[in-house]
């Protein structure tokens, strides 16, 4: 591929000149004018980061040393009621991408659009295991010991890749009507990494890699009827997602087969499954049929807005057989009640607004939005299933369906006191209605507005917002939780072992929220902006006993743009985020079959991150028509705190209980990107320019969690794939060749 | 168990659904738009109070070779389709006689720059007088307009400075970022979407013209947006991730993340949030002195094992291990 891409580039670059050497000569090439440009180039590496290293640097892109080459043609009648144009980027390249278009002026247009995303999750994992057949890993008969699996061979790259084209038809055969017509389709190829899970809850498993051969096609088709004060349109979109892959199938560490527990291995080990097997996302398909329209009503220069739709998904693939463990599988308690799902959910959406003015300052808006998640899918019961391949266990489960309903209702008044002024008041509704699968069946979320928007000069623009809201709701059931996988009535023990009853899920909880917004915008001359704004939300998550207790961020921001003479301009900024959670859990154990719910066993987590990004850049016009340059420089660095504490030291229980409950130093998580591009171009004349560009970066990143990853870690019986993003530096140089015509 | 009965929900949807089909094809006949600049006759080229493009010429010659090379350009001043496009440059910026008789200036017609004492609302009304459909529908009463962002805040008319869809800086990432400064500064976190990479736009998943939603997405809802690309992830699954069925952003930032899979809390403490059950879940787990334990914490934490978190297929999967 990396031959024959750099030789693709050199042809499409010989391709272009040609026809712009064709094109220069004469005006026009088959009765069409031409104009384009083509750039061809090389990429050096100066220093180089090594291929382990290098997951990060080449996670969305491809930096090989290579040539590559960017063109763009485009063919059009003097008279431009006709066009064509092509074009292509980093041609050669893992990650380039091509583009069509054709259109009669104002009619119909065509494109064709081709694009390549490379997604790098790793360049130094490593694996013992054999994959036979995609996705199915196996390793040899006696296991062997499990530090062996630091000597696994390293891994080229894990990634996958997402090749994307799209399609498209647009016609307006008059003014009023717009008719489109849209393919898309994404193939995702690849592999990405993957644990298998043998043994019971909180037991070992083995990481491997998930083959990804993925398809969607996404059709569309869209029709737009515009009449003289109103409008109407309709679509309908039928998506299809497709697996190839329906499985992984990875043999078990620490399997033994009447022999000795594999070297590493703890005790829990005993009666391992000799493999497992993990489902991967089933085939489904949606359709969607949507239409909205709009009018100008002339009551209060009203226009009112709506729009509805309704999506139905579907999703009947084979299940798989509950175990791939052949001393369980025939198990009649194992009996699937059907052969797939069936699956069927409807999605309904209906979306109303209006808007009026009465008086020159007023304006009033009220909204309102309807969103309904239908599961119709039936409820099935299992009579039995098996722990991860391991243990057959005769309690029936019934898999329930989760439905909601979302209500939103707004009404907004805004005044405008002259031009400088203007100020909005506004309140708003949320309503959830959820089934009885989830812990709050109804919640209600009061919401106020109020904005001021300040233009006093030309040159300075304020914009406040500052919006509060409370989330009430009529009760939580704890255990909702339970309900909705156990069939049979659960014992007082079993109910106890569930969630606690002291937690509340924050996604629907009851909740204070405060958010303010400001921005201040300065342009005192054509020359210099301003921009400065600043965001803080509070989260007060009410009688939120365990589980997520408050978060707060703010964000403050600043950024200059400033061209103190024609031929120089510059930019800077800089952003500081803070993001900080606060939550409550409690250790809670198990002994011979009782829950302890020690309040001691409680632990609070302090999770803040920290974010600062900086950027600055220029451009210069050196020699005016003859020598350009540009040099950007961006920042970031992120630390993630996590500082937990224990309300009061642990002192039920027994030892190990006290171990367990007892917090453990969390070291900070940061990571830092700096980035530095600078280049000139030379114009030799008009129409040829040289290029030359230095590319520098650098990454850095602390995570205890990844940093000395094995794939045997002393003490534990699970294996990694012991990969992690790597700290690297990379300068860079480019050379490209550019032609204008 | 059999399919669940008609509920009073989907009772109100078909009803609802039946009120705005009424509704829509209730009020297609042709009404007085008061705002819109369309319901005004459009006067043709030579009308009383128009020079014609020629005049503006004399005096913009650089802006017109710019705009001439628009789209835009292209289309009024070499192929206009109607009386309209016809106007080319008083099309937009209104009749210039009074401008010509007044040797120039700012005071005596639409001039678009952030010293034109016309109103936002009537020069966005310029620009909806074509380009209000598709797109554009909900642009009224959206937060943009409401907060009186004007077309020209986004978008330059008069030259190509971005590839497509004439925008006033070189990437839409630039063009947003002239406001959203926090999202600009959120694509270089280390969990990322490839936006900086250009491989993804902010109108990959936002309409900035007004919306269906409150944040301005283009499908009906945030799950929507995100299965246009995931739909791996849409199921329905035979076990499904409650919070996963309401919205990704319960546990995703998608605009960018220091934290793995631009979760918005890193693992296991995001899990712990929702879950305290008995057992391994309610643990604080941090830098293990005890080994045993290190399978919680160390790689990819809890989906190590509960790998089909998103919804699982797996008759034995109720846990998403399988």
């Amino acid at each position: 591929m990396a031959i024959a891409g750099r030789v693709g580039a050199v042809l499409t670059a010989a391709l272009v000149l040609g026809t712009a050497s064709l094109a220069s000569a004469q005006p026009s090439l088959l009765g069409l004018s031409v104009e384009g440009e083509v750039e061809l180039g090389g990429r050096v590496f100066l220093d180089e980061p090594s291929d382990q290293e290098k997951a990060k640097l080449i996670e969305y892109r491809d930096l090989d040393q290579q040539p590559f080459g960017a063109f763009r043609l485009r063919f059009f009648r003097p008279d431009e009621t006709y066009a064509v144009e092509m074009g292509g980027n980093k041609i050669g390249q893992d990650d380039q991408e091509f583009f069509l278009t054709a259109e009669g002026r104002g009619y119909w247009r065509f494109n064709f659009d081709w694009d390549q995303t490379p997604h790098v999750y790793s360049t130094n994992a490593r694996i013992l295991a054999t994959e036979t057949s995609p996705g199915v890993f196996t390793l040899p008969t006696p296991r062997p010991p499990l530090p062996a699996y630091n000597s696994g061979r390293t891994l080229d790259e894990v990634s996958t890749r997402w090749d994307t084209a799209r399609l498209g038809f647009a016609l307006t055969p008059t003014p009023t009507l717009d008719l489109t017509l849209e393919y898309t389709w994404i193939h995702k190829d690849g592999e990405r990494p993957l644990g298998v899970a043998f043994g019971s809850p909180g037991s070992d498993f083995m990481e491997v890699l998930e083959p990804i051969d993925q398809h969607i096609h996404d059709f569309r088709i869209r029709g737009s009827w515009v009449g003289d004060g109103w409008q109407v349109q309709g679509g309908y979109t039928l998506s299809v997602f497709q697996n190839d892959r329906n499985s992984v199938i990875a043999d078990d560490p620490c399997f033994r087969l009447g022999g000795p527990l594999p070297n590493g291995c703890a005790g829990s080990a005993n009666g391992a499954p000799e493999r497992g097997r993990v489902s991967l996302a089933p085939d489904n398909m949606a359709h969607t049929l949507s239409l909205a329209g709009a009018v100008n009503v002339p009551f209060w220069r009203t226009r009112i807005a709506a729009s509805t739709s309704y999506s139905l998904r579907i999703q009947n693939d084979t299940f798989l057989p509950h175990t791939i463990n052949p001393s369980l599988a025939s198990s009649p308690s194992l009996a699937l009640p059907q052969d797939d799902l069936d699956g069927m959910v409807g999605t309904f959406l209906f979306n109303l607004s209006a808007t009026s003015r009465p008086v020159q300052p007023l304006t009033l808006k009220l909204g309102y939005r309807i969103f309904n998640y239908d599961d119709m899918t039936d409820d099935l019961v299992f009579p039995g299933h098996v722990v991860n391949d391991r243990t057959l266990v005769n309690e029936p489960r019934i898999a329930g369906r989760f439905d909601y309903t979302k209500q939103n209702a707004d009404f907004d008044a805004r005044w405008r006191f002259g031009q400088p002024v203007a100020l909005t008041a506004g309140v708003g509704w949320e309503r959830w209605d959820r089934n009885e699968h989830r812990e709050v069946p109804q919640s209600d979320e009061y919401m106020g507005k109020l904005t001021l928007d300040v233009t006093p000069t030309d040159w300075m623009v304020g914009r406040l917002a500052y919006r509060p809201s409370f989330r009430r709701i009529s009760e939580y059931n704890t255990f909702a939780h339970l309900a909705h996988t156990v069939v049979e009535e659960p014992t007082p023990d079993e109910e106890a072992q569930s969630q606690s009853v002291l937690l509340r899920k924050f996604d629907e909880g009851e909740r204070d929220r405060h958010r303010i917004d400001l921005l201040l915008a300065f342009t005192p001359t054509d020359a210099i902006s301003i921009t400065s704004t600043f965001g803080y939300r509070n989260d007060d998550y009410k009688d939120s006993r365990l589980g997520l207790q408050k978060a707060e961020a703010y964000s403050a921001g600043l950024d200059l743009g400033w061209t103190p003479v024609e031929w120089l301009s510059m930019t800077a900024g800089y952003v500081y985020e803070l993001i900080d959670q606060r939550m409550r859990s409690r250790n809670r154990e198990v002994a011979g079959g009782r829950t302890l719910d020690f309040a001691d066993f409680d632990w609070i987590s302090k999770n803040v991150d920290r974010i600062h990004t900086l950027h600055a850049g220029a451009k210069a016009t050196l020699i005016p028509q003859k020598l350009d340059a540009v040099v950007d420089v961006a920042y970031s660095k992120a630390t993630g705190e996590v500082d937990d504490s224990n309300p009061v030291k642990p002192t039920s229980g027994s030892a190990a209980q006290r171990g367990n409950a007892t917090v453990r130093p969390f070291p900070d998580l940061v990571d830092s990107l700096l980035r530095i591009e600078a280049s000139l171009r030379y114009y030799l004349t008009k129409s040829w320019t040289l290029r030359l560009g230095y590319i520098f970066e650098r990454f850095d990143q602390t995570d205890f969690r990844t940093d000395t990853l094995n794939p045997f870690v002393p003490g534990s019986a699970s294996v990694w794939l012991g990969n992690d993003l790597k700290d690297y530096t990379a300068h860079i140089l480019v050379m490209s060749v550019g032609y204008r015509f | 168990m059999t399919r669940a009965a008609w509920t009073p929900s989907r009772s109100i949807s078909l009803v609802l659904f039946v009120a705005s089909l009424a509704l829509l094809l209730a009020s297609c006949k042709p009404m007085q738009a008061a705002t819109s600049k369309a319901a005004v006759a459009v006067p043709a080229p030579g009308a009383e109070g128009y020079v014609g493009a020629d005049t503006c010429k004399g005096c913009h010659e650089d802006q017109f070779a710019t705009f001439a090379r628009t789209r835009m350009g292209r289309l009024f001043l070499h192929a206009p389709r109607n009386q309209q496009e016809q106007l080319a440059c008083e099309n937009c910026h209104g009749p210039g006689k009074g401008h010509v008789e007044a040797g120039g200036g700012k005071g005596n017609i639409i001039a678009f720059s952030k010293k034109d004492s016309t109103p936002v609302e009537q020069r966005n009304a310029v620009c909806l007088s074509c380009h209000e459909k598709t797109a554009r529908l909900f642009w009224q009463g959206s937060p943009h307009e409401s907060r009186d962002v004007a077309c020209t805040n986004c978008h330059k008319v008069m030259a190509d400075v971005s590839p497509k869809s004439q925008l006033a800086k070189a990437t839409e990432i630039e063009t947003c970022g002239q406001c959203h400064l926090e999202r600009r500064a959120q694509q270089m976190r280390s969990s990322h979407m490839p936006l900086r990479e250009g491989k993804m736009t902010c109108t990959s998943c936002h309409n900035p013209h007004g919306g269906v939603t409150p944040a301005n997405l283009k499908e009906s809802s945030v799950n929507e947006t995100c299965f246009t690309c995931h739909a791996e992830k849409r199921g329905p699954f035979l076990w499904e991730h409650a919070p996963v069925t309401e919205s990704c952003t319960n546990c995703h930032d998608p605009h960018g993340s220091n934290h793995e899979k631009m979760l918005k809390v890193t693992k296991p403490r995001l899990c712990q949030q929702c879950h305290v059950e008995t057992r391994h879940p309610t643990r604080p787990y941090g830098k293990e002195t005890n080994p045993g334990n290190s399978r919680f914490i160390l790689g990819r934490q809890c989906v190590s094992c509960h790998v089909n978190i998103h919804g699982s297929n797996h008759p034995s999967g109720f846990a998403f291990t399988r």
